[in-house]
Formats: structure tokens, C-alpha cells, sequence
């Protein structure tokens, strides 16, 4: 019975995150606001007995890369002056948000044709670290195979343009 | 056993990919033993590529790894392209990189890796498969243009092309998963097999679903109105990679965007429609931006808007036989050549720090330079579709195409765009030919890219005479 009021209460918490994302003025403010919407998808994803999904968004995704994140505009040690002139900004965003009301307005039209009766229960054992392993490991070795040549180019790639150069070009 | 066979070349890309990687890693050899090493395994894998394609001359549309990947003879043509463009694109940079600063070893090592998602994504048969493999590619090809952190003109490329690519990236991941909610399957075979069953207005969560996986689409091939990005950043990317992107990115994608429209009839006929007014705006569009442009690199860029229209002229006309297949194919390596070629010139020509680049830089060049006027005015010829060029048979197929599958406007409208985007092409010619020069042109150390440009110029010539069986 809780579960639709524990449905709307994390998905508005998700929405207030993302929404003040976009407000915040202040990087440091946008980034703890995003953490707000990692978590409260967490436990969307926790609704639905994805367990180790939930796990995964929490450690990784709320934990590391956040801190990541949070890391790297700490370094920037950013001052209000830093910050860029926003003054076009509502106007920027009334634009944006009248130009992306149609599509919205399909894929709102879109998910509500989804019949929610006719969902059937998850099996047991559903979203467990075994069945996503068995599942990873069988039907979708390939994309969890070639995903290791994307994290090849990322690392090569973030030494290209991060890394420290020696001196000339040659 | 077969299946693994039909990957070799894929395989032996990424392998090369490691090498050089590797070798990039101990600093093993200098810039013009790493653009030779690179050269002569883009060639190696071309050859493979091509082995694998004679050798298997029937593909039942082979299902390997659970119908992830799916490989047939347009997907191993594709796959020619694309390593045939890396081959060129490296002997380019050899040439570039002599007299431009920003060479990083590892600079060959993400033009194999970026060949390598090309290669996964003409082959992807399955929307996860193919947002990993799109990825790869994209983040590879993000690398090779902002790899020069000297220069501003770099950075605001690369952040735009980054910025608007992961846009794009979120796009298609959503429509992924609306396409998985509404017919419950990504792979092409599932989804035709649901679409044959049930049409694919009775599920507006799929329709949804696809627009967001075209609009990705149209933006990665820079289909108006998803073109803005494309001026800056082929302006702001070094010229081998100019090179690299408009063709072999180019030829993946739509290899991607075809396999996925044409798996089925239905599908393209839910879109035919909308990408024919997209196809017009394209067309014109890129006209216009071009015929604005005096920087060449930037008129090419404009180009190149408007030859992602005639491809989509292709795909609107196509049906789900062979035959258009084969057109579009024809189509993108005949660009293909005529593009590598001209980025090859222009790399030995454009000297120090990329100083010749605009229409007025190249005042007079016939004078000086003979051959490499000669062998520009073929490539920029090809482009305009002027025979007995392989970009006019192209463009002929696929005008032809246009006409016989009942498009008489938009075959109309695309013999109207190759006349007006004529202009711009013989401007160039004219300034190289009809103008005094006011520069030496004075070219500095030993090159490789004249020998691909010489390559490229008797290939331009050489395949227009390639029969097309139909």
C-alpha cells in the first residue's frame, strides 16, 4: 500500500534535485542537489527489486563519481567572481523549455499508453547479483565484452588530454 | 567457427589499436615510423576486411553473439571505407604534423580505436551494442580533435563537439529504452519481428522511442536542423581528422542509421515523410552555409551537410532490397575518396600552423603547383558531381534511384542542389587557376600525403568505371 506514496515521494524528490540543478548558482550547491536525485533514483530503482542496481547507483554512482565530481570543483577552488554572467538566464530557459514542450508531450503520451495491469510480477531471484551475472555473462557477453574497449579509449583518451606533456612536439 | 571469421576484421583492428597503443606507450619509435606503422596496419586490416568479404561471398545475414552483431556485404563494404580512410587519414597526418605543432603519439592509436567503433557499429544489430560501439568511435574521434592543447580554436571545438555528442549520446540511450518499453526487445530482429506483427503506431512509447534514436542519428551525419555544431568543429579540428571525420564517421553512421531504418519496410515508411522535409532543409541549407564561406575548410564542412542530404535521398527512396543498399554504399566511398583526397592536399599544402586556408590562400596555385592544382580541381570536380568523376556516377545512382522509386521532387530538388553547390566549388578552382600568385607555396620536409593525394585522384577516376549490378 505504501508503495505509490513511496513511488511519488522519491520520484518528486528526483524532480526537486534536477530542477535545482539547473537553479543553483554556486557548481558546489548544483552538485549536492544532483546527489539528491542519485539517491532518490536508487530508491526508484530499489521500488522495482532491482537490488543490485540499487546498490550500484548508491556506491557507485551517489558515492563515487559524485565525490568525483565534488572533488574536482573543490579543486577549482571557485569564487562568486568566477562565475559566468547569467543575466539572459530565465529567458535562455523559457526558450528551452518551450521548444522541448512538444517532445515532453509525446513521450508523457507515450508512457501513459503503457498498460500498468497488465505488468506481470517480477520472478524470484529477480535483479539479484547471480541472475544479473547469469543474464550479463550469457546474452549479453558481447556489449559487457566491447565495453572494455570504451573504457580503453576513455583512459588513453583522458591521458591525451589531461596528461603532462614533455617539452617539444616531437 | 564462421561467425568468429566474419569478425577477423574487427578483431585484428582492435589488436592493431593495442600495438600501437602499446608502442605509443614506451615511446618506442618517432612521428613518421608511428604514421608508416599505422599506415601499414590500416592497410593490413583493409586486407583482411577485404579477404573476409570475397571469401564469404553469400552471408545468410549472419547472426553472431545472441543477434548482437549481424554482418552482411554492406557492412564489410562499410568496413572497407572506413579502413581505407584510416590508411589515408594517417599518411595525411604524417604530412600535417611535419609542419604543424600538437602530435602526440597516442594521436595513432585513437585513429585505429576510433576505426574500431566504426567497425563494431556498422555491425551492431542491437541498440545497447550499437550506443557502446557509437561511443567508442565518438570518444576516440573527440580525442583526435582536441589532442592540440595549444590552440583555442581546438578547445572550443572540442567542447562543442563534446558537449552536443553526449546530448545526443542521453538522446539515443532514452530512445533505446523507450523502443525496450514499448516493443520489449532491442535487437533489429526482434524489433521487425514485433513490428511485423503489430505495426508500430499501436505502441506511441516505440514511435517516441525512434524519434529520439533519429534525432541522435541526424545529428551525428549533421542533418538540418541538428548541423550547427559541424562548421566549428571540422573548423576547429586538425586537417587529417577534418578528413577523417567527414568520411569514415560519416560512412558508420549511415551504415548504422541504414541497417537500422531498412531491417525492416515498415520502419521506414512510419518515417519517409518527415526525413523527406529534413532531406529538403538539408539539401539547401548546407547550400547556403557554403556558399557563405571563404574559409575552405568551413566551405567543406558546409559540404558536407549537403552530402548527408543526398544520402538521405538515397535511404527515402530505398526499399529493403539490396539494390539501395549498394547505392549508398557507392555513394560514401565515391565522397569518401574525393574528401580524403582534397584533406590530403590540403594537409601538405596549407603549411605552417594551417596559415593557407582560406579561398584567397590559394590564389594562383596552379602556377606554382601544377599537379596538386590539377589533383584538387579532380577532387573538388567529384564533389560537384561533374563526369566522368566517381561523385557524378554516385550522384547519378542515386538521382536514378530517386526517380524510379517515384520521388521526381526530391530527385528534382537534389539535381537543382548539385548545380547551385557547383558554385562554390569552382570558386576555389578559379582562384587556383585565374589568379596571379602572391605566395611561394613553400612546402617543408619530406611528405607522404602527396603520394595518398596521387592515390585518391586516380581512384576518383578509377571507380566511377566500377559497375554497380542492378
Amino acid at each position: 500500500m505504501s508503495q505509490p506514496l513511496l513511488f511519488y515521494a522519491l520520484s518528486l524528490l528526483a524532480i526537486v534535485g534536477a530542477v535545482g540543478l539547473l537553479m543553483f548558482k554556486h557548481p558546489m550547491n548544483a552538485a549536492m542537489s544532483f546527489a539528491v536525485t542519485l539517491i532518490a533514483l536508487a530508491g526508484l530503482y530499489g521500488l522495482l527489486s532491482a537490488t543490485l542496481v540499487f546498490a550500484i547507483q548508491l556506491i557507485v554512482y551517489a558515492g563515487a563519481i559524485m565525490s568525483l565530481i565534488l572533488f574536482i570543483i573543490m579543486f577549482l577552488n571557485i569564487q562568486p567572481d568566477d562565475l559566468p554572467d547569467e543575466s539572459g538566464y530565465w529567458y535562455y530557459l523559457a526558450g528551452g523549455a518551450a521548444a522541448l514542450t512538444p517532445l515532453a508531450l509525446l513521450l508523457l503520451y507515450g508512457i501513459n499508453s503503457l498498460s500498468v495491469t497488465s505488468t506481470p510480477e517480477a520472478p524470484p531471484g529477480f535483479g539479484t547479483i547471480k541472475e544479473v551475472g547469469v543474464v550479463l555473462f550469457t546474452d549479453w557477453l558481447l556489449p559487457f565484452e566491447i565495453v572494455s574497449i570504451l573504457l580503453l579509449v576513455a583512459l588513453v583518451g583522458a591521458v591525451v588530454l589531461a596528461g603532462k606533456r614533455e617539452g617539444g612536439n616531437d | 567457427m564462421a561467425d568468429l571469421l566474419a569478425l577477423l576484421p574487427l578483431i585484428v583492428t582492435t589488436a592493431a589499436a593495442i600495438v600501437v597503443m602499446l608502442v605509443a606507450g614506451f615511446s618506442l619509435f618517432g612521428r613518421e615510423v608511428m604514421a608508416l606503422l599505422t599506415t601499414g596496419l590500416f592497410m593490413f586490416c583493409f586486407f583482411v576486411q577485404a579477404a573476409t568479404l570475397v571469401s564469404m561471398p553469400f552471408f545468410p545475414y549472419q547472426q553472431t553473439f545472441g543477434s548482437m552483431l549481424a554482418v552482411s556485404p554492406f557492412s564489410g563494404v562499410a568496413g572497407l571505407i572506413i579502413l581505407a580512410c584510416g590508411g589515408f587519414s594517417a599518411l595525411a597526418s604524417q604530412t600535417y604534423f611535419g609542419h604543424n605543432k600538437g602530435y602526440v603519439p597516442e594521436f595513432y592509436a585513437m585513429l585505429l580505436f576510433a576505426a574500431c567503433g566504426m567497425l563494431l557499429l556498422t555491425m551492431a544489430a542491437e541498440l545497447i551494442t550499437l550506443f557502446i560501439a557509437l561511443e567508442i568511435m565518438s570518444l576516440a574521434v573527440y580525442v583526435l580533435v582536441g589532442a592540440d592543447r595549444e590552440r583555442l580554436l581546438r578547445a572550443e571545438a572540442v567542447l562543442k563537439y563534446l558537449m552536443l555528442g553526449a546530448f545526443s549520446g542521453g538522446f539515443f540511450v532514452m530512445g533505446a529504452m523507450f523502443v525496450y518499453g514499448g516493443l520489449g526487445t532491442t535487437s533489429f530482429a526482434g524489433i521487425s519481428r514485433v513490428l511485423a506483427e503489430s505495426g508500430l503506431f499501436t505502441s506511441p512509447l516505440a514511435t517516441a522511442g525512434f524519434l529520439l534514436i533519429l534525432i541522435c542519428f541526424l545529428f551525428k551525419i549533421a542533418a538540418v536542423p541538428f548541423h550547427a555544431w559541424v562548421v566549428d568543429v571540422y573548423d576547429g579540428a586538425p586537417l587529417p581528422v577534418t578528413g577523417f571525420m567527414a568520411t569514415a564517421v560519416k560512412t558508420a553512421v549511415f551504415c548504422a542509421l541504414v541497417n537500422l531504418l531498412l531491417t525492416d519496410g515498415s520502419l521506414l515508411s512510419v518515417w519517409r515523410d518527415i526525413l523527406w522535409y529534413l532531406c529538403v532543409v538539408t539539401l539547401f541549407t548546407g547550400n547556403l552555409i557554403a556558399l557563405g564561406q571563404t574559409n575552405i575548410k568551413r566551405m567543406l564542412a558546409a559540404s558536407g551537410i549537403v552530402h548527408s542530404g543526398y544520402l538521405l535521398i538515397a535511404i527515402i527512396s530505398a526499399d529493403v532490397t539490396g539494390a539501395s543498399r549498394t547505392v549508398i554504399g557507392f555513394y560514401l566511398a565515391a565522397y569518401a575518396l574525393a574528401t580524403l583526397g582534397i584533406f590530403s592536399a590540403l594537409s601538405t599544402l596549407s603549411g605552417n600552423d594551417e596559415k593557407r586556408i582560406s579561398f584567397a590562400d590559394f590564389n594562383g596555385l596552379a602556377k606554382v603547383h601544377p599537379y596538386s592544382a590539377a589533383m584538387i580541381t579532380v577532387f573538388l570536380l567529384s564533389m560537384a558531381g561533374i563526369p566522368p568523376t566517381a561523385g557524378f556516377m554516385a550522384k547519378f545512382y542515386i538521382i536514378t534511384a530517386a526517380f524510379s522509386a517515384g520521388q521526381l521532387v526530391l530527385g528534382v530538388l537534389g539535381l537543382i542542389s548539385t548545380i547551385l553547390s557547383i558554385y562554390y566549388y569552382v570558386r576555389l578552382i578559379a582562384a587556383m587557376y585565374f589568379t596571379t600568385p602572391e605566395d611561394d607555396f613553400a612546402i617543408t620536409g619530406l611528405a607522404l600525403a602527396p603520394a595518398g593525394t596521387a592515390v585518391l585522384a586516380v581512384a576518383v577516376f578509377g571507380f566511377s568505371l566500377y559497375p554497380l549490378g542492378w
